[in-house]
């Protein structure tokens, strides 16, 4: 199909459902309006419930636990599926040495860069198990401390180069991370199953509210989550670099053969 | 609704905008960077500190440097032929 | 002017699938389909915003205090961050059908078929 013929079909397509989509937009409530009772519901009894004060880790990792078990197993996938992917077609072996496009200059990093990215990076792992940590009480918690403390990972790359950056960060380390987050998740949501109780149920002491440890089971889910992100994210930049470096000759041959 | 809000939704729209026309992909990452940074703003403007600091870290830092990193592995795949 | 949020996802929406619709660059169509992802947070954070209410996070105001909707929150703050791998994933597709096929154009792309006219082609 052309451009020009996917482009029609598109714009007739867009056409027949502009007037649901624009019926259904002036249908909604008004912007500002609150839609749903269960949202309140939550915001008034989950302080006083699980001893936490911040309502999207309770909601995350407790009142939907089973649904981010799921989307923690999705996450899994997709970084499986992506590692397998390039590893695969590449090859195990490690080249130390990044690859480099002919023609295009080579600049030296600067004493400055080196330096400014140390301290940066320093700062940036610091900032994500803080915000880890803090979950539970204040905004963060190990979706967000997780991607943070991973591209903290990449100011390590843009200060030490290549061949520095691939022998601080360790593949089978990073996946270890991954998969050992996830089978905390799982153990934690059997655990209660186990004592004949419903999976995921609190059965640690829940804490004070406000406090580093507030909100009992839900701690030990926020940090499987957090091993888990960092070590997903981790691993997709590592597969990703590994795209980039020197070819070597064991790699797959393509469809023709080449 | 206030106008920051207002503002922060028409930007959102024309940062959408942008990422979509700007065809050559290695200027679509910069697009995107800003987009992810208009979009956690919005985020912080509608109340929600957690998602704007998840959008914030994935949209202009991890989503980028994917793209770039692509990019560059396509690279060094089209010169190594 | 309290209807701007749903035309704002719904243009992001639609601006996503014109993109993908005529794209013509495998790494171009992703960035697009992130478009696309935006929209549903622009969505459900807007339904969930509540005039005057402030964050879900009682930390400094005692719980009672009107907050905004966190089960939307919730529900996009996971949605970014598995996006985010699966946008990963596709670019891992990418960067293969460009190793294998040496073009990332979807319209020069055809159907895997067969190998028929040359048997010496590798296997794989």
């Amino acid at each position: 199909m052309s451009v020009r013929l996917r482009l029609v079909v598109l714009i007739l397509a867009l056409l027949a459902l502009a007037p649901a989509v624009a019926h259904v937009a002036l249908a909604l409530p008004g912007f500002g309006a609150p839609i749903s009772p269960y949202g309140q519901a939550v915001n008034a009894l989950l302080p006083e419930l699980r001893h936490v004060t911040n309502m999207v880790a309770a909601v995350n990792f407790d009142v939907r636990g089973i649904d981010s078990l799921g989307e923690e197993c999705m996450l899994l996938c997709a970084v499986t599926g992506a590692t397998v992917l390039l590893r695969g077609a590449r090859g195990e072996s490690g080249a130390e040495r990044a690859g480099h496009v002919p023609g295009r200059p080579v600049i030296p990093r600067a004493d400055a860069t080196v330096l400014t990215c140390r301290i940066a990076a320093t700062l940036t792992l610091l900032l994500g198990l803080s915000v880890v940590l803090h979950g539970m009480t204040t905004p963060g918690g190990g979706f967000q401390g997780g991607v943070i403390i991973a591209s903290g990972l990449l100011l390590l790359y843009l200060g030490e180069g290549y061949a520095v950056w691939r022998a601080l960060v360790r593949g089978p380390v990073l996946a270890l991370l991954e998969g050992g987050g996830a089978l905390l998740y799982v153990l934690a949501a059997a655990l209660p199953l186990a004592m004949g109780r419903p999976a995921l149920e609190n059965i640690l002491p829940l804490g004070t509210l406000k406090d580093l440890y507030s909100g009992g089971l839900m701690i030990v889910v926020n940090a499987a989550v957090a091993l888990s992100v960092t070590g997903s994210f981790g691993l997709l930049l590592l597969e990703f670099m590994e795209e980039t470096r020197a070819p070597d000759h064991d790699s797959v041959p393509d469809e023709e053969g080449r | 609704m206030t106008w920051l809000v207002a503002g922060l939704l028409i930007l959102a729209a024309l940062s959408g905008l942008l990422v979509v026309i700007t065809r050559d992909p290695r200027r679509q990452v910069y697009a995107l960077a800003g987009n992810g940074l208009v979009l956690g703003l919005l985020f912080l403007a509608l109340e929600a500190p957690d998602v704007a600091l998840s959008e914030i870290a994935v949209g202009t830092a991890v989503t980028p440097f994917l793209f770039l990193v692509a990019l560059a592995a396509i690279a060094t795949d089209r010169v190594g032929r | 002017m309290s209807a701007l949020p749903w035309f704002v996802a719904a243009w992001l929406f639609g601006i996503g699938l014109y993109g993908l619709a005529t794209s013509r660059h495998a790494v171009h169509l992703v960035g697009c389909l992130t478009v696309c992802q935006s929209a549903t947070y622009v969505l459900l954070l807007g339904l969930g915003f509540v005039d005057g209410a402030g964050p879900p996070i009682f930390y400094d105001h005692p719980p009672g205090t009107p907050a905004v909707d966190p089960i939307v929150q919730a529900l996009v703050l996971t949605d970014i961050v598995v996006g985010a791998a699966v946008s990963a994933l596709l670019l891992a597709v990418a960067v293969q059908v460009q190793k294998r096929r040496h073009t990332l154009d979807p319209q020069v792309l055809r159907p895997l078929r067969p190998p028929e006219s040359t048997p010496e082609r590798s296997s794989r």
